[in-house]
């Protein structure tokens, strides 16, 4: 992996080998203690969830947490939603975002053209989601379409497009182009070419594309609050309901974020290869 | 060098007449394949945020039934300078995204440096790495409430271990900014620790050997080789950062809202107040102006700093 590569001589301070992996582990622990921490909580019975002081290594394990949140709160309808909102909403993006990505990679339109829609495309993923979310609610409450999925998944969408047009152009723009000039020779059309020839090609590239387009949709809080109330709730709003110091439901809280999260850190550790370039906007490559 | 003509071959006489006759042809189909996208963002985009500023210039509390938008002029905008909650909000907002982001980037810099030596268990590390980057904010958020919880928390008994006493964190003003920062911190630190170790890997490593034959020292090599090289993956990464910790609200919105007192009360936070808890419109889409204009200028400074680089 690109990481293992050595720079002995890139670095102001030196280490021994001990010290290294001390400093190593324990930013290891420092990152997964507070997931650990999560997971643990949603199996313990409840008298061990909240003590003074904590208990580390739970002694009794227990799934009434789990019980509890599947039995009281609708969960299955919220599950639902936010499955069907993120699918939904990734393999749209994926696909507009693909065409879009695939006529910027060839050189049909003048370079000015393409070089301005770039810019304005990364403008329109630079604007905090707060400054659209207030006229997004009033426009899409006059219109009917609050509390819809079709709300959340067009909001997704016009998130995600961004992302995915620039990190798919490195995709393609990567991509040797004798293959295409081949397709071309046998009469590909430029619609033959792109989902015959070259989206096969550019599958694992996509594949991680879809990846962090789908973590974006399912983690996302702020409009799902604001366009939803029960109809098309995603499971962020429900966790949210737990914020309360009142009567501290950890374990609860604890068992639907552990079944939110796991998922996501499964699906990302898939990946890891191209986990630089989707979090740089395809700006660094590994 | 001597040219070999060679007789036209099918493939060659299809090539030319591609290049003749489906050329234009293909170009319009190309504009094609972007319109849906292009459309898509200017609905959903472009036109809420003109909207905005259209209401920006009005007055309108949203909350009183069938109430109708009521031309102010440039009211909101001046009533800002002299919105006390406003003007702390800005001194917050800046104040988190600064701190945060130095400590990432000289934390991440250290770390990074440290994980690109040869490491066993490096895969390891990464997915551990992983798992804060991943981890839904409003999970992240609600579970550092429970984490900084001033009588069952985690915090306060680690802090134990070393003999300090317990402290209030998410309810204290003094403390409170510290504590989201800390969140953030530990949410966003390794996005740091895995860009920059991606340029430090890849950078030449013939380099590194002419400056130990030249004499550098370790600290003379990183400062005029290593920063030097990395200088564009650094900006990629501050733009990306930067953008992202002036956009931060669900981990506010769970840890704090914005409390105790607007310690912690960003301007992401401030405008959902205004605009969807309280219902001013006006107010709440001329915050979101100011906030648009700032972040606008600062991250094209970025961006024209990255097209300089480009062209060089």
């Amino acid at each position: 992996m690109a990481v293992a590569v050595q720079h002995p001589h890139a670095r102001p301070f030196r280490l021994s080998r001990p010290l290294l992996y001390l400093a190593a582990a324990l930013m290891a622990v420092l990152a997964v203690f507070p997931f650990y921490w999560l997971a643990m909580t949603s199996i313990k019975p409840g008298n061990q969830v909240a003590t003074n002081p904590p208990i580390l290594i739970p002694t009794q394990l227990s799934l009434q947490n789990y019980h509890d949140v599947f039995a009281v709160e609708d969960l299955p309808h919220f599950l639902a939603n936010s499955l069907i909102i993120s699918l939904a909403s990734t393999a749209l993006t994926v696909f507009l975002g693909s065409l879009a990505a695939y006529a910027l990679a060839k050189r049909y339109l003048p370079y000015r053209l393409r070089h301005s829609i770039l810019l304005w495309v990364l403008i329109t993923r630079i604007y905090p989601p707060i400054t659209t979310a207030i006229p997004y609610f009033v426009l899409l409450r006059r219109i009917g379409m609050s509390d819809t999925h079709q709300a959340l998944i067009v909001t997704y969408v016009a998130y995600g497009l961004p992302f995915v047009i620039w990190l798919m152009l490195g995709f393609f723009q990567d991509m040797p182009t004798e293959i295409e000039e081949a397709a071309v020779m046998d009469g590909c059309s430029l619609w033959q070419r792109f989902s015959l020839v070259v989206i096969p090609l550019a599958l694992p590239g996509l594949a991680v594309t879809a990846i962090f387009a789908f973590v974006y949709s399912w983690n996302e809080f702020l409009y799902a609050s604001m366009l939803t109330s029960f109809n098309a709730k995603t499971l962020p709003v429900v966790i949210s309901g737990y914020m309360s110091d009142k009567f501290l439901r950890w374990g609860e809280m604890s068992a639907l974020g552990t079944l939110m999260v796991l998922p996501v850190i499964v699906f990302a550790a898939g990946a890891q290869r191209y986990l630089v370039r989707g979090l740089t906007f395809g700006a660094v490559k590994e | 060098m001597a040219r070999v003509v060679e007789a036209p071959t099918r493939a060659g006489l299809r090539w030319r007449v591609w290049r003749g006759g489906r050329y234009q042809q293909e170009r319009l189909l190309s504009a094609l394949f972007l319109l849906p996208a292009l459309l898509f963002l200017l609905v959903t985009s472009v036109y809420p945020l003109l909207y905005s500023l259209v209401l920006s210039f009005y007055t309108w509390n949203m909350s009183i039934p069938n109430s109708r938008p009521v031309f102010l002029g440039i009211g909101n905008y001046t009533g800002l300078v002299k919105n006390p909650q406003f003007l702390n909000s800005i001194q917050v907002t800046f104040l988190f995204v600064a701190v945060s982001i130095c400590i990432e980037f000289v934390l991440g810099m250290a770390l990074a440096l440290l994980i690109t030596s040869r490491l066993r268990l490096i895969g390891l590390l990464r997915t551990a790495l992983l798992v804060p980057i991943m981890m839904t904010p409003v999970v992240a958020g609600v579970l550092w409430r429970s984490l900084f919880h001033s009588t069952y928390g985690v915090v306060n008994w680690a802090i134990g271990l070393v003999g300090l006493p317990p402290q209030e964190w998410l309810g204290s003003a003094s403390q409170a900014l510290g504590a989201v920062i800390a969140v953030e911190i530990w949410q966003q630190l390794p996005v740091v620790i895995f860009i920059l170790a991606a340029g430090i890997s890849a950078l030449p490593v013939e380099i590194f050997d002419a400056a130990r034959v030249d004499g550098a020292t370790g600290w003379q090599a990183f400062r005029y080789v290593t920063l030097p090289l990395l200088k564009p993956v650094i900006v990629v990464a501050l733009l990306l950062r930067v953008m992202d910790a002036f956009k931060i609200f669900d981990v506010i919105f769970t840890l704090t809202q914005g409390g105790p007192g607007g310690a912690t009360e960003v301007l992401s936070m401030l405008i959902y107040k205004t605009g969807l808890k309280f219902f001013q419109i006006g107010q709440a889409t001329a915050m979101s102006w100011v906030f648009l204009v700032f972040i606008l200028v600062i991250s094209l400074l970025f961006i024209r700093q990255l097209e300089r680089q480009e062209e060089r």
